[in-house]
């Protein structure tokens, strides 16, 4: 935890006022766009990087782009956006100690292009905030959208244990600005990462841990799992955990009503050390 | 491996006929994958209000299973799925 990477200074530094406004203005032509040089657009990605060799160049290059830290980094490709899950005790010390004020909640884009339900549930601060502002189709109505740190909090824990994965953005990298309640699959970040392999969101520096005397089998946590990383064993009558599936989200211990499930830092699994 | 051929009728819905995806939506909420996407139009100036912009397509074809729910659900009968070969899910 860096408060730097949260501050206005960075972002001034990097003239990033210009990248946001470009980005959030045309975000919903992302997928749409060709990159390549023109060759290539989202469409069928998962068939496209299927493809021998084609597939590797296509992959390397979408790697790339996601990751990019050039200094001409294009705005409506999003070059540079990508997050983390984080559990949502970190998610409250973000917005605690390091989010920039003002801070919005606004509407989610993933969830109004893939589902056409407009839901209030991605937080931006520092000059993100400022910038969606000015654009009222991602402005809740009648509800606040201003929020000072407890209010985001406390909706942020509403969102979380209502089953959504809380995640945190560079956008672009490494200035952070937004928190997202996610949902796979019409999250645009866990549709490229569960389906494609992408790493667009990174797994949380946690795993979780059964407790097998604590585990009752009430299999309540198992539809918690965005990730398909819990099963219920009518053999053993308790849940199985698969780690290297596990994103250390936490969603599950909401479910949880005999303290069964915890979470251990990643570093516990030497197999499982580094594997983001 | 056969490729499912999702078509949509833009005019039937979309920035064709001036009605936006975005008020009806059926098709996007019915499915289950999240194969459809509803996205403003490229190579038109470039207006969020406008609903003349907006369209639907078929971003994630190739997750398509092809259970046919999105041709029921559109009231305008403007989605086609079509594919040759094997009737198998792709993925």
């Amino acid at each position: 935890m860096n408060a730097k990477l949260y501050s206005n200074e960075l972002a001034r530094e990097l003239d990033l006022e210009r990248y946001l406004a470009e980005q959030w203005r045309f975000f919903e032509t992302l997928y749409i766009r060709k990159f390549m040089g023109g060759l290539v657009s989202s469409a069928g990605l998962g068939y496209k990087l299927s493809l021998p060799i084609i597939g590797k160049v296509l992959r390397h290059e979408v790697e790339n782009m996601i990751h990019s830290e050039s200094k001409n980094r294009n705005p409506i490709r999003a070059d540079g956006h990508f997050g983390q899950v984080v559990p949502l005790e970190d998610a409250k010390l973000i917005f605690a100690n390091l989010a920039v004020e003002p801070i919005i909640e606004n509407y989610c884009m993933c969830r109004a292009m893939q589902k056409g339900v407009k839901e209030v549930c991605c937080f931006n601060f520092g000059l993100l905030s400022g910038i969606i502002e000015k654009l009222p189709r991602f402005i809740p109505k009648n509800t606040k959208f201003r929020l000072d740190r407890e209010e985001a909090i406390a909706r942020l824990e509403q969102h979380n244990r209502s089953g959504k994965v809380a995640t945190v953005w560079f956008q672009p990298v490494p200035y952070i600005n937004a928190i997202c309640s996610c949902e796979t699959p019409q999250c645009g970040g866990l549709r490229l990462t569960n389906d494609f392999g992408l790493k667009v969101v990174y797994k949380g520096e946690y795993l979780i841990r059964l407790d097998l005397d604590n585990c009752q089998g009430c299999k309540l946590c198992v539809p918690m799992c965005q990730f398909g990383a819990l099963r219920y064993s009518p053999t053993l009558k308790r849940v199985l955990v698969d780690d290297t599936k596990c994103f250390g989200c936490g969603l599950c211990r909401h479910a949880c009503n005999f303290d069964a499930l915890h979470l251990v830092p990643r570093e516990e699994a030497p197999g499982l050390k580094g594997h983001y | 491996m056969p490729r499912t051929k999702i078509t949509i009728d833009y005019s039937k819905c979309g920035d064709g006929v001036g009605i936006d995806p975005r008020d009806c939506g059926k098709c996007l909420n019915v499915c289950d994958l999240a194969v459809l996407i509803c996205h403003e139009t490229l190579g038109v100036p470039q207006d969020p209000i406008d609903p003349q912009t907006w369209r639907v397509s078929a971003l994630w074809w190739d997750l398509c299973s092809r259970c046919m729910k999105c041709v029921e659900a559109c009231p305008q009968r403007a989605i086609s799925v079509t594919w040759h070969g094997f009737a198998r899910p792709v993925r």
